[in-house]
Formats: C-alpha cells, structure tokens, sequence
C-alpha cells in the first residue's frame, strides 16, 4: 500500500520480537513528542482562556506561597463579567472598530495597488524590471525603526505645508501600512497572476479588450482565491502592527495593538480584562488565517525556498 | 468619373491604412507606458513611505532636531558628526546604554535565532514522520505564530508576574525556587524575552524547514538505508543538502528582523525595559519621542542601517544564499 514509505519495507523483512519491540517504542516516543509540542503551543493560549473566565479578585489575589491561594488552571468561580465589562475601563470597543477601519482600509488600498503591479510584472516586458523586483525584496526586509523618525517629521511637515493631517487619522496609517504590505503582496500576486495561462487574456484582448480590460474581466475573477489571500494577509498585518500605531495614532484611531496595553496601568493590573480583551483581538486573525493558510504558507514557503 | 472614383477610393484606402497604422504604433506606445503606469500608484507610495524618509533621516540625523525645530529642520543647529560620536561615545552615559543596547540584542538574536532554529528543526523532523492525526497537528503548530504579538507577549508578562504568573508557580511545585523570583524587572528581563519570542519565533522557522524536508526525495534516503547509512548520516548526506537553502535565507530574515526587534521588549517591559533588556529599538524610540532629540534618534537610525547592511554583505558573501543543492 505505501510504496514510498521504507521503513515499513525494513521492519516486515526482520520481524522478530526484538524489531517489534523497538518499532513499538519508537511509535511511543513519537507521540510523547508530539503531545509535549501541543503542550507547549498551547499553555498561553489555554493560560489566556482561562484567565479570561476568573475574577479579578481571583487573579488579584493569587498568592504562589500559598498552597490556598496559588493560581490555578481551572477558574475558582466562573465568570463572564470580564467579556461584559470588557469596555468599561479602556475603550477596547472603540479601538477594535479603529483597527477595522484600518485593517479594512489597508486591505482595499493594498489589493488596488498591487494588483496592477503585479500585473505589470506577471505580463509586460519593461526596462527596469528587474531592478524594480529587486527593490521589492530590499524593501521588504527594511524594519520600521530604521524610517520611524523621519516619517514622523514628515508628517509635521505635511501638515504645516499643506494643511493635510496625517498623524492620527485613518487615511494616514492606511497609506503607512499600505506600502509595508506592498512588497509581498505584488511578488504574491505576480506569481498567482503567472500562473493563469497567457492564451485566457491573449485571447480576450483579440476578441476586444484592452490589456487593463483584460486585467478586470478575465484575470481578476480567475485570480479570486490569490487575490482574498493577500487581501486577508495585509489585514492582518495591519491589525497586528505596534510601533507605527503607538507614534502614530491618538485617542481617535487608536488600534487594538497599542489599545490592548492600556489594561495595565501603574496604578492597576487588570489581567482578567486583559485576557478577555486579548481573546476578542484574537478571533479575528484566527479565523482569517484559518481561511489563507494554504496560501500563504505556499507564499512563504515558495519566496523562501527558491530564494 | 471612373478614374475620379478610383482616385477617391485609392485616397480613402490610403487614409484608412493611416490611421490603422497609426492606431497599431499608438497601441505599441501604449503597450509600452501601461506597464509604467501600472506601478506607478505602488511605487510613489513605496517612495513616500520609505524612500523620503530614509534619505531625509540622513539630513536629519546632522541637524540638533529638536521640539521647537521639528517643523522647520533647516533651523535646527547644524552640528555635523556631533550626534554619531555622542552615540558611540564611551565616556557619555547616551553612547554607553546605545552600545550597551547593541550588544544587548546581539546577545539576544544569537540566543532567540539558534534555539528557535533548532527547535524548528528538531519539531519539523518531527512532523514529517507518518502519525495519526499529523495534519491537525501540522495546522496546530502554528498558533504562537499567529497569535498577535501584543497579545502573545502580553500573555506572556501575565506568565511571567512574580506572584501570580504560572512560571514561579510551578518552579515552587517542583522545590526548585523558596521565594518567587522577579522575572519582569533586572537582571532576569532579558530571559523571559527571550523564552516567549522562541515560543513565537519557531514555528516560522519550522513551516519553512518542513517544506524543505518534503523536496527530499524518498528514494534517496531509501537508497541511502539500504547502503547501510545510519541515522545521522542520511540526515547529514542526504537531508541537510536539501534543507540548507531554506536554512541560510531564515538565518538573513531572522537576523533582520531580530536586529530591529522591539515589539516584545515593548509589550512586555514598557518603554523602559531597563539596561539589562534595552534594545536599539526601544532606545532609539525613547530619544526621539520621549527625549524628544529626534536628530540623536535618527544619527542612531543610521549607525543601525550601516551596521544591518555590513552584516548582511557579509552574509550574502559567505553564504550565498539562493543557492540550492542543484546549482
């Protein structure tokens, strides 16, 4: 049945009780191992649910020196009042609406730019490809720190010059995490873009079409599932992103990343709050990397792997 | 009238053929430009976002820049190289905790990038044998990945508290400690940084090692069993070949992103990690926002660029990642 599988070969060919007894052990060890793995995946996880059902008084007044006090995995009393107040000392609620206007600005804005970028590099031959691509991959791996400064004062200055805020409003962290997301998301594109067959769009454009026609009629629907994937991939990096957003925002856009950290004050420690907040943040990148996961594994994997 | 008609149709004929030919070089001129027009809208924003700022951070980084001047740079006091000797000066208490900040995440990028490297490894070896339920498993694995990193590290601090965390708890149930240790504050700092960014960082570098392990052709390590090759040479001859490739561009990437990291220190030690834990990151971040010497930030910005861009010639020197087992 398994052609491919060679060990299974090797132990029917020595099947004595010695060669039993280690495949037996061996079989052992490998599902010790990968239970120890989940465990160890899953400790903050289940550690963050669990500490989102206690109270606070629970969790305030844990004490590990005593046995009656120590913290525990299963919550003393159950409670839900940490998910119904969850809004109630910081504006969690308000902050996860910031970051979806963000996320969902970012992805939209994203998807328009790259998609015509990627076409352009799946479909036409130009001077300075190359470089073009190349700058990409540079740009790709410069970190945020390295501009932070600069772009901050870039934004005073715009706003001086022109009269156009950019510090603390929507449209100034969408264009921002826009062009983090840019790089990967028009190599990703590209490659779904070269995938679809060149005579589908050759095609269309001698029945008519121009080649931006083409593009909007024949390659975007055949591209759908690539195209969600990038889109839901800089949702999620904008959703996730701390150090613009903690520079960058104010008390009207503040976003779920940086909003977060206001549960633990100098004053106070809310940690059952926290937990229940950092639960409903979360959610949503679970289930949309849920959605992608295929595709962006095979992004990465496929950008990493060929180099 | 015939030759008339036949003038007229042959003026017309002509005039068509024109305009078709001119229609099919337009066409051509267009198939031309498209191409520019198309990356165009990416482009100005990647020159915005990032190029502008990098060049101008170097303007910047020779200027006092302070609060009174951030709105008008050419005012602020030209103090040409004063800012990068400050930086790198021993004798100055800034130049000692930015280097002390370098060497700080030196430490930390070699610790956090092998162990996660190893552990990577070790867990895709793992995943690539025959076990049931390994898809789940495969998916599984990948949940400190996801996790968002402020909830990751704020989890993580939660973890780590002196009295309430689960760490001291169970270090006290199994004797090892008689009072709780301060895991958040001092010398310990570094440590707990580094035990939650591996729990976040490995399972990256195995999803990559993983991919890698599947290019390795069955019959190859069967060949190999069959000559009599044992374990750690079929995985020395035959395996570690087709995982190089994959294992010198996650040591770049790594390396990169590890130079600059700030989210972790950030989340789960504030703006002020302290001498033990700072980073150039967090540094930086302080003198220009809190400090508000942002001509100070950016002269250390630079110092980082230059050092980031040394190490990775380096890299790319020596290594020569890209190359896999066919070049």
């Amino acid at each position: 049945m398994n052609p491919t599988n060679p060990e299974k070969k090797a132990y029917r060919s020595m099947r004595s009780p010695r060669a039993r007894a280690i495949r037996v052990a061996e079989r052992v060890g490998l599902y010790a191992a990968v239970i120890l793995v989940l465990v160890v995946v899953l400790i903050p996880y289940l550690w963050m649910v669990s500490g989102s059902f206690k109270t606070s008084l629970e969790i305030q007044s844990a004490d590990i020196t005593d046995p009656n006090l120590a913290p525990r995995w299963i919550p003393r009393t159950f409670t839900l009042d940490n998910y119904r107040n969850v809004n109630r000392t910081v504006r969690i609620m308000d902050y996860f609406r910031n970051s979806m206007i963000i996320s969902v600005g970012t992805m939209v804005l994203c998807l328009a730019l790259s998609i015509l970028a990627g076409y352009a590099l799946a479909r036409f031959e130009f001077k300075g490809k190359g470089p073009y691509v190349l700058s990409l991959l540079v740009t790709q791996m410069f970190p945020g720190i390295l501009f932070l400064i600069p772009y901050f004062i870039l934004f005073v200055y715009i706003n001086k010059w022109t009269g156009i805020q950019l510090k603390n409003t929507y449209q100034g962290l969408i264009l921002t995490y826009s062009s983090f997301a840019l790089p990967f998301s028009i190599l990703m594109l590209r490659s779904f873009f070269a995938n679809i067959p060149r005579e589908i769009d050759e095609q269309a454009q001698i029945d008519g079409c121009t080649p931006v026609g083409a593009l909007f009629r024949v390659i975007i629907p055949i591209a759908r599932p690539g195209i969600a994937a990038v889109g839901i991939y800089a949702f999620i990096m904008s959703w996730n992103e701390i150090l613009f957003a903690s520079l960058l925002t104010g008390r009207a856009t503040k976003t779920v990343a940086v909003g977060i950290l206001e549960y633990i004050t100098n004053q106070e420690a809310r940690w059952a709050g926290m937990m229940a907040a950092c639960i409903i943040v979360t959610i949503p990148v679970l289930v949309l990397f849920t959605l992608i996961q295929r595709h962006i594994v095979e992004g990465l994997v496929s950008g990493s792997v060929k180099g | 009238m015939e030759q008339r008609g036949g003038e007229e149709l042959e003026a017309q004929v002509r005039s068509r053929a024109s305009a078709a030919v001119g229609r099919a070089s337009r066409a051509l001129a267009w198939r031309r430009t498209l191409p520019y027009l198309l990356i165009a809208p990416a482009l100005l924003g990647t020159i915005f976002v990032h190029v502008i700022p990098i060049v101008w951070g170097v303007f910047i980084s020779f200027r006092n820049l302070d609060i009174y001047t951030i709105a008008n740079w050419r005012a602020a006091p030209f103090v040409g190289l004063a800012n990068y000797l400050e930086a790198l000066d021993l004798s100055d208490p800034d130049g000692v905790l930015f280097l002390r900040s370098v060497a700080n995440v030196l430490y930390y990028g070699v610790v956090t990038i092998t162990i996660g490297y190893v552990i990577g490894l070790a867990v895709a070896l793992l995943l690539n044998q025959r076990f049931y339920g390994r898809t789940i498993v495969r998916g599984l694995v990948l949940l400190p990945y996801i996790m968002p990193d402020s909830v990751a590290y704020s989890v993580w601090r939660f973890i780590f508290q002196a009295r309430v965390g689960i760490v001291n708890s169970f270090l006290m149930s199994l004797g090892l400690i008689k009072e709780p240790l301060v895991w958040l504050v001092g010398t310990r700092t570094m440590f707990s940084v580094m035990v939650a960014s591996i729990w976040k960082g490995w399972p990256f570098a195995s999803l990559l090692l993983l991919a890698g392990l599947q290019s390795v052709p069955r019959e190859l390590l069967e060949c190999a069993s069959i000559d009599g090759a044992n374990w750690w040479q079929r995985f020395r001859y035959v395996t570690w070949p087709h995982i190089l490739p994959v294992t010198k561009t996650l040591l770049l990437l790594n390396i990169l992103w590890n130079f600059n990291a700030y989210n972790q220190f950030k989340v789960m030690l504030g703006d002020d990690p302290g001498i033990y834990a700072e980073v150039p990151s967090t540094f930086v971040v302080r003198q220009a926002f809190d400090n508000l010497r942002y001509g100070m930030g950016a002269a250390m910005s630079v110092v980082l660029v230059l050092m980031m861009t040394v190490v990775a010639i380096i890299y790319l020197r020596t290594l020569k990642p890209g190359t896999s087992v066919e070049d």
